[in-house]
């Protein structure tokens, strides 16, 4: 940022070898820019720990963001042999580059490069992947707002969908919903959406991670302990968890609590949900366990919701730190509903618990599980990337 | 900030409540600012709808969109029958010749957002999230420039406010503050927190960090 500014009116100071002209984590109010000599200076990067070292250039300016933004520095300046700087108070500065907008224009560009070099950065800690696909991400935007009932803002979403991405292959749904908002009829959104569960929910926590609906609806009636309808996997299972401290999948029982009105159900399961969401794992599993007690269930949404909450139970139990209780949940995910929407899920919430249990062989094989069962969506690459980690 | 009446006539637009002004991961080739009204800046995470911020009257965003066309990285809403100024990207340079101090001020949001965002990252990099909430504080401190860290500070802050710094479940949050308020190094209430010893959580994190990478 070489300044091109007049700076008349402005004391020049010097400065010996060595000085400091600022530390790391001072607060002032002062931009300075550089006359003669050289200034270097030092921050850690955060996401390394690592030493940067960066030279100023003769008439560049600096400790300009921490000067505008009001925050300590974040670097420590320091001079190399005799230094002379120009001290700029923030009245200075604002004089100075409203008469000369380049200066502020090659500021922005470097600005907006290092927001959006640290916004990256962000990214890829939390674990989001940085390879988005913006159709499906908006796609999945408009599906929230259309079962949400905010068709205005689902219309627009999938307007967008349409203008930019034509060729997306959500674009056929896309242009449904359109057509369904305008003509009113939005009243059944169809759960059979192969396509969302190639879209990533957030990502910031592993065990955060929904499943949305699989197009068959292939329901598994309730299967008492002791029941031997077991998979090859089923039995593995059995064979990880034998010598197990975790404890042993035919250990799991069901709770028969007291009966409820069917037409709660889904009411329930909604407000378990949000329980969820909202932080409040044991308040939500008190509703999931209310949900599995209820007995008959009829309709196919019922039956449907009661083999969800199995899995939710597990992913409750695993948020209260309950591995045991976790771990018999998702078993009876994965041994009595190998076709529920939930099984992939399953096996990988069983990885997550042994790779925390630092049984790192047996994580592997969920993970290895999770990510070879097919359609290949963001759960199972997500196994596929702790399946990669673990291996080193 | 007062900008030229001209303007807008020529870059002005209206919405109206509950109207999307721009759809996360849709391309971005505007940035605004915001001229009368509240827009709510939300994103759809765990598939529920969450709001992140809500500006006002001459707050800019949008403002990724001044270098390259780049997915929007959130969702803004009007919450009133709003007026903005939109700025395409093709003429910000001659938007910033004739308008020096909207220059200026851009330059200062964008120090701000490069801290903001410089330092949620610092505290998501702690594991521990007794770290992180301390963390949070930490930053809260760093942000008024008033305030004597030599003494006890009122932050104010609520619990929910500091998980979405920390990028932690409220529920956990409120396990640390509650954990931290026992032990009197803090005083809790619903609208702000009350720090003892703001130094203290500095140099724990400050030690912790050194010794991350070592």
């Amino acid at each position: 940022m070489t300044n091109g500014v007049g700076t008349s009116g402005i004391a020049p100071r010097t400065y010996k070898s060595g000085s400091i002209i600022y530390f790391e984590g001072d607060k002032s109010e002062y931009i300075y820019v550089l006359k003669h000599g050289r200034v270097v200076l030092t921050s850690i990067k955060p996401e390394s720990g690592e030493e940067v070292k960066e030279e100023v250039r003769q008439g560049e300016f600096f400790g300009v963001k921490s000067a505008l933004g009001r925050y300590p520095r974040e670097e420590t300046a320091q001079t190399m042999g005799e230094t002379v700087v120009l001290v700029l108070s923030l009245a200075d500065f604002e004089r100075l580059v409203l008469r000369n907008v380049n200066v502020v224009r090659k500021m922005l560009r470097v600005f907006s490069n290092q927001l959006r070099r640290i916004n990256k950065t962000q990214r890829t800690v939390l674990g989001e992947k940085d390879t988005i696909n913006p159709d499906a991400e908006l796609f999945r935007i408009g599906e929230y707002y259309f079962r949400a009932g905010v068709l205005q803002q689902a219309r627009y979403a999938f307007k967008k969908l349409m203008e930019h991405y034509p060729d997306s292959k959500y674009a056929g749904t896309a242009m449904e919903r359109i057509s369904a908002i305008a003509s009113g009829k939005t009243d059944i959104p169809s759960p059979g959406l192969d396509a969302i569960s190639d879209i990533k929910s957030d990502s910031s926590d592993l065990g955060d991670f929904s499943i949305e609906e699989k197009p068959e609806n292939d329901y598994s009636p309730r299967v008492k302990r002791g029941d031997s309808e077991s998979s090859s996997l089923s039995d593995e299972m059995d064979d990880f968890l034998s010598d197990d401290e975790l404890g042993n999948l035919d250990d799991f029982t069901f709770e028969e609590g007291g009966k409820e009105d069917e037409s709660y159900i889904p009411h329930l399961f909604d407000n378990a949900r949000e329980l969820f969401d909202e932080g409040q794992y044991a308040q939500a599993l008190e509703v999931y366990d209310k949900i599995i007690g209820s007995e008959d269930l009829t309709t196919d949404e019922e039956k449907k919701i009661y083999e969800k909450s199995h899995f939710e139970i597990g992913r409750c139990q695993m948020k209260l730190g309950k591995s045991r209780e976790a771990m018999a949940a998702f078993g009876n995910v994965i041994k009595n509903y190998p076709k529920s929407e939930n099984y992939k899920g399953a096996l990988f919430c069983v990885g997550q618990i042994f790779e925390s249990a630092k049984q790192k062989d047996k994580a592997m094989a969920y993970y290895s599980k999770a990510a070879s069962t097919p359609p290949n969506d963001q759960v199972s690459k997500q196994a596929a990337a702790r399946l990669k980690q673990l291996q080193g | 900030m007062m900008l030229d009446e001209r303007f807008f006539s020529r870059f002005g637009v209206e919405y109206s409540p509950n109207e999307i002004i721009f759809c996360e991961f849709e391309p971005g080739n505007e940035f605004y600012f915001i001229q009368s009204g509240r827009v709510k800046i939300v994103k759809i995470i765990n598939n529920r709808e969450k709001t992140i911020d809500v500006l006002t009257d001459g707050d800019v965003f949008g403002e990724m969109a001044i270098l390259e066309a780049e997915p929007r990285s959130a969702t803004t809403i009007a919450m009133d029958h709003v007026k903005l100024l939109k700025f395409h990207r093709d003429n910000f340079d001659s938007l910033l010749q004739g308008n020096p101090q909207l220059a200026y001020k851009l330059l200062v949001i964008f120090s701000k957002r490069i801290y903001d965002a410089k330092r949620r990252l610092m505290i998501l990099l702690l594991e521990e999230p007794q770290l992180k909430v301390m963390d949070v504080l930490n930053m809260l401190s760093e942000q008024d420039p008033k305030l004597d860290l030599q003494n006890e500070i009122t932050l104010y802050v609520n619990p929910q406010q500091v998980a979405s710094w920390a990028g932690m479940a409220e529920a956990d949050v409120q396990k640390v503050l509650t954990h931290l308020s026992r032990l009197d190094k803090i005083e809790l209430y619903g609208d702000r927190i009350i720090v003892r010893n703001i130094r203290d959580f500095q140099r724990i994190v400050a030690s912790k960090r050194k010794s991350m990478f070592t």
